[in-house]
Formats: C-alpha cells, sequence, structure tokens
C-alpha cells in the first residue's frame, strides 16, 4: 500500500494549512470564504474515518466527530478573527466543544471544571481587558498578520512530525492491542468509587504536595497580577518636594 | 468507538492551531487567547491518555494544567494592561525594541 495513513494526514493537514493561511488577516482581504471553505474540507476530511463508523456499536463516533469539528472550526476562527472580543467568543465556543470530548472521555469533574474556569472565569477576564482596551475601528495590527506564511509552515511541520509518529504507534497498537491495568484505582472500603471520588482520591493522596503547590502558585499570580496593574493612587496631601540631589533617583512605574 | 490515536490527533491540531495564532497574530490578548487553544489540545490529551490507560492520573494532570492555564491568564492580562498603559497599543510591534 503506497498511500497509508501518514501520508493522507499529510495531505489534510496542507490543505488545512493552506485554508488557515488564506484566513488569516492580511491587508487586503480576500480570499476569506475559499479559506473557511478548504478549512472545512480539511476537517471533513480529517473525520471521514470516524464518521464511516457511526453506525458501529458501542461508539460515540457520530458525538465525536460533531465535537471536533465545532472544536476545530472555531479554533480556526480564534486565531483568524480580526475583532478580538469576537476570537473570545469564538473561544467560549471551542471551550465548550472541548468540554463535551472530555465527557466522552470518562472525565466529567475536569469538563465541568474546563466551563467553570474558562468559560466563566478566563473568558470573563478576557474580555474585561478587550474590553478595557479598546480602539475605535479595527486597529492595523488586528487586520494584518506577521509572517503567515511561516506561522502556518511551522504549524504544519508540527503536525506533520506529530502525526507520523501517531500514525506509526496507531499500526503497531493494532499488531500487539495494549493490554490496560488499572493502576490508579484501587478500591478502598468505604471509599465511593467512581471518576470524581477517584480523582479526588488521587489529588489527596498522591498529589497532595503538588494540589498545595498549585494552590500557592495561584495566590502568587494573583499577588503578582495586583502588583502589575494597580493603578498608582494620587496622595492625599502633596508630597514634599525631595532634597535638592534626590530628585529624579527614584523613578514610578507611571 | 473512536482511539487514541484520534484524540491525539485532534489534541496536535489545537495545539497546531494556537501556535500558528500565536506565531502569527500581532494583537498581545489574542496572542494570549492562543495560548490557551494550545492548552485546550494538552487538556484533551491528558485526558485520553488517562481514558485509554485506565488510569486517573491523566485527569489530575488536566486539573494541574488549568491551575497554570489560570495563573497564566491572569498574569498575562496584568501585563497586557501594564504594557497598553505605557504604550496605548497592544500591538506587539510596538514592543519589537526589545528584541535582543
Amino acid at each position: 500500500m503506497t498511500l497509508n495513513v501518514a501520508h493522507w494526514l499529510y495531505i489534510v493537514f496542507a490543505l488545512g494549512a493552506v485554508g488557515l493561511y488564506l484566513l488569516l488577516p492580511r491587508r487586503k482581504s480576500q480570499g476569506n470564504r475559499v479559506g473557511l471553505a478548504l478549512g472545512a474540507l480539511a476537517v471533513a476530511a480529517l473525520l471521514v474515518v470516524p464518521a464511516l463508523r457511526i453506525g458501529a456499536p458501542g461508539g460515540h463516533n457520530g458525538y465525536f466527530c460533531l465535537f471536533s469539528a465545532i472544536a476545530l472550526l472555531a479554533s480556526a476562527r480564534v486565531v483568524t478573527h480580526t475583532k478580538p472580543v469576537y476570537s473570545a467568543l469564538y473561544f467560549v465556543l471551542a471551550v465548550i466543544a472541548v468540554a463535551c470530548l472530555l465527557v466522552l472521555l470518562e472525565a466529567e469533574f475536569l469538563a465541568v471544571a474546563l466551563i467553570i474556569i474558562y468559560a466563566g472565569a478566563i473568558l470573563v477576564t478576557y474580555l474585561f481587558v478587550i474590553m478595557l482596551a479598546q480602539q475605535s475601528g479595527a486597529p492595523i495590527y488586528d487586520r494584518t498578520a506577521r509572517e503567515p506564511l511561516l506561522a502556518v509552515a511551522a504549524g504544519f511541520a508540527l503536525m506533520a512530525g506529530i502525526s507520523s509518529q501517531a500514525a506509526e504507534q496507531h499500526a503497531s497498537s493494532r499488531a500487539t492491542p495494549v493490554v490496560a491495568t488499572a493502576v490508579g484505582s484501587v478500591a478502598t472500603p468505604g471509599i465511593p468509587t467512581g471518576n470524581t471520588a477517584t480523582l479526588g482520591t488521587v489529588l489527596m493522596t498522591r498529589y497532595v504536595v503538588a494540589t498545595e503547590l498549585a494552590a500557592v502558585l495561584l495566590l502568587i499570580s494573583m499577588v503578582g497580577a495586583i502588583a502589575l496593574s494597580k493603578k498608582q493612587v494620587p496622595p492625599e496631601e502633596p508630597i514634599p518636594a525631595p532634597p535638592l540631589g534626590l530628585a529624579g533617583r527614584e523613578v514610578q512605574p507611571f | 468507538m473512536p482511539g487514541l490515536t484520534e484524540y491525539i490527533i485532534l489534541g496536535a491540531l489545537l495545539f497546531a492551531l494556537g501556535l500558528v495564532g500565536f506565531l502569527s497574530r500581532r494583537n498581545l490578548i489574542v496572542m494570549f487567547l492562543s495560548t490557551e487553544v494550545m492548552f485546550q489540545g494538552v487538556v484533551i490529551n491528558a485526558a485520553a491518555f488517562a481514558r485509554f490507560h485506565h488510569h486517573v492520573e491523566g485527569q489530575a494532570f488536566g486539573l494541574f494544567l488549568l491551575v497554570i492555564a489560570a495563573v497564566e491568564a491572569g498574569l498575562a492580562l496584568g501585563m497586557a494592561v501594564l504594557l497598553f498603559r505605557r504604550r496605548g497599543t497592544l500591538d506587539a510591534e510596538a514592543w519589537a525594541g526589545m528584541r535582543g
């Protein structure tokens, strides 16, 4: 067989890369529809193998195709839309599709946490900053991309490398199926079993130090964000002028 | 059902899309949104490994990834506000003078 899975994936990725290149904002924004059509064609060609197995028993192939297509197209619009507000809203769509995929992967807690943290907290912050720093009209730096050809080529090279390895693994794992072993979920009497309970048990036993470190990291980042963006409040009473020779020694950040 | 390879390729595609966005966009906020897209791909990978190796540790890594993403978003947006106050623009090219 000359045309194996890896070659087919390369063709699909090349198609998607051309579509992405046409979609990236440029001075003369033609080829937008062509790029979108090419990208959609690439996603459809990529998903044709899972889609062929939609009727197969014991699978969520239909849901996988649907949510993957939504996630990929929404992510493509995040990186190509000329208006940052729309980028952020497309990102919400991508996050919701990814959360649905996580539910398919039986990671329910992670899926809900993803929606709450991303769509609930991070995106609101992003939108807040976008509104704060909004300029009238579409500024030039939103309408032009920086080296789109090289960036798309870098993405294509990354995908080609990963997919050749993944296809190789796929072929070898077809030959010798991996025997799955349950290591992390040791059933203890009195402790409820289940995905979320197991996750909590692992977090609180094996990874308790990492969990504490994550909490400390969040605290540090909160302090850092406040220190970075705090506004210089003017003092109530006028500061007496510094003695001659000391003026200008201390440079205020603003 | 879709196997591990499908999920790995999907995660890698999301990562590559974010990479292209980070390399090519000039708006600071859109650049950081692109890094969040990259995080989505990694979270899918972690959850897929957890599912197909019957091991819950992948999901634990996914949770830590969420923590890192939140930290990164907070600091990045604080920095974006700071840079916007300094130069009055979100253009990354305005800071091209910091090139080594």
